[in-house]
């Protein structure tokens, strides 16, 4: 019976093939524009203005605090009801984008803050523009800090676009869960579905153990 | 050259700086003493706006500083600081260091700000260390590479923070030394310092301060043996017995 569901696995396995390109579609768009938005984000979270500060404050709070499916639901199904319809994949993107960029936004500011004042003191004192402060004197000194926890959230956030299949998009997780109706041996579509996460978080866990050790020596 | 007119600053209740008034004139070299929180630092991160003050008026060349308005970057090209703890940036050598400023502030081609920072290193008495990283230096270096850094933007005054405070005793006179090749260049210098033999030495005028207030100001000679004030008098013997 076994061999009879592989070999009908085997024929269906282009479908877990498009599941696994729509997941990464998912991951790489959202982990793109996480990566922007939590960096802007955490350079005011770190900065001067309280008022920025603060609503940024709430912001990642809320976001933190509730389950990443509510925070999809509200996107998904509440959001319409004030007449802004999304479709799954859009919706999908702009739920991950929220709940990433709040994360990496606390990883951010905490990494510009571990940046001694002193060394703000002096990159002003030099005539440096704000722009040209960040980007020049903390940004790079703050990447020791902030590189190895934000590629331990990457692969977070890739397990987390599991969670989207929940509004249909048709991505790794949703492929599993489709087959499993017609194939019905849920451990080995499952082993497959987490066999294919695992191939793509791998190499970052790698990387984020790298990341940690080369950061930590000096 | 520097003006301060009826300058005062509060952090919270804390009066700072009371009713400075002070005129430094180009080529001067002042240096400000006084007990530790009597606002001499402070006084001295206002001329480049690294504070802010909430009354009265500084100008640098006839220009305020404190208004909307103030081009900062021009400013603080014009003014190089240099501070207690050195604050070089650790990511970068020495020679990086030196050229950030000029080719990001001042738009200078890499080969022209890479002349001036060797030239600077010469200056300071380490040509040699071009490619160290802050990391491998000793406090000493370090704090003369600082003072190179702020040369390369060839400002018109200088500003020093303690500049010798954090040092080890043995690496306080070749700080001191730069500083005093730099006197007789004419640089304009305020210095924040207990450093007495570099105020006899070099010092146009001594400027003493406690509580936010100047108490008293004069030559060296004056002011060291002969202060007109009790709590000037009384702060020489402690920095002389210590």
């Amino acid at each position: 019976m076994m061999s009879f569901y592989f070999s009908r696995l085997v024929e269906i396995y282009p479908f877990f093939f498009t599941g696994l390109w729509m997941t990464c579609k998912i991951a790489f768009i959202s982990l793109f524009t996480c990566t922007i938005l939590g960096f802007v984000l955490g350079i005011f979270r770190a900065g001067d203005n309280k008022i920025l500060k603060f609503i940024i404050g709430i912001y990642v709070a809320f976001v933190r605090g509730t389950p990443f499916v509510v925070q999809i639901f509200i996107i998904f199904f509440i959001l319409p009801e004030w007449g802004i319809q999304l479709d799954a994949f859009p919706a999908a993107l702009l739920a991950m984008a929220i709940m990433g960029s709040a994360f990496i936004c606390e990883i951010v500011a905490g990494g510009i803050n571990a940046v001694p004042k002193g060394q703000w003191e002096a990159a002003v004192s030099s005539g440096l523009s704000f722009v040209q402060q960040l980007r020049l004197v903390i940004v790079p000194q703050s990447m020791r800090v902030i590189l190895p926890p934000l590629v331990g959230q990457y692969v977070l956030l890739i397990k987390d676009t599991s969670v989207v299949s929940v509004i249909g998009v048709m991505e790794l997780t949703r492929v599993g869960w489709v087959t499993v109706v017609r194939i019905p041996e849920g451990l080995m579509v499952f082993s497959l579905v987490g066999i294919l996460y695992f191939s793509i978080s791998y190499p970052l866990i790698l990387l984020s153990n790298y990341l940690e050790q080369r950061m930590a020596v000096k | 050259m520097i003006e301060f007119k009826d300058v005062n600053k509060w952090y919270g209740k804390l009066h700072v700086l009371n009713d400075i008034n002070l005129k430094i004139e180009k080529g001067e070299v002042l240096v400000i003493c006084g007990p530790s929180g009597s606002g001499k630092s402070t006084l001295i991160r206002c001329i480049n706006r690294l504070e802010k003050i909430q009354k009265g008026e500084i100008t640098v060349n006839e220009t305020p500083v404190h208004t909307r308005t103030t081009n900062l970057t021009k400013l603080r090209a014009q003014v190089g600081f240099v501070f207690q703890q050195f604050h070089l940036y650790p990511h970068m050598t020495v020679l990086q260091n030196i050229m950030l400023a000029p080719v990001n502030v001042k738009h200078m081609v890499k080969g022209k700000a890479e002349e001036i920072a060797r030239e600077k290193l010469v200056q300071v008495g380490m040509p040699e260390k071009s490619g160290a990283y802050p990391a491998q230096l000793s406090g000493g270096q370090q704090q003369r590479v600082a003072i190179a850094r702020g040369l390369a933007m060839s400002p018109e005054i200088m500003l020093f923070d303690e500049p010798t405070s954090a040092l080890d005793p043995e690496m306080i006179g070749e700080v001191l030394d730069v500083m005093v090749n730099l006197v007789s260049e004419g640089m304009t210098m305020c210095v924040v310092t207990h450093e007495m033999g570099f105020a006899k030495k070099v010092a146009d005028r001594v400027l003493f301060m406690d509580e936010g207030k100047i108490i008293e100001t004069g030559t060296p000679g004056q002011f060291f043996d002969n202060p007109q004030t009790e709590r000037a008098a009384d702060f020489i013997s402690k920095i002389l017995t210590h």
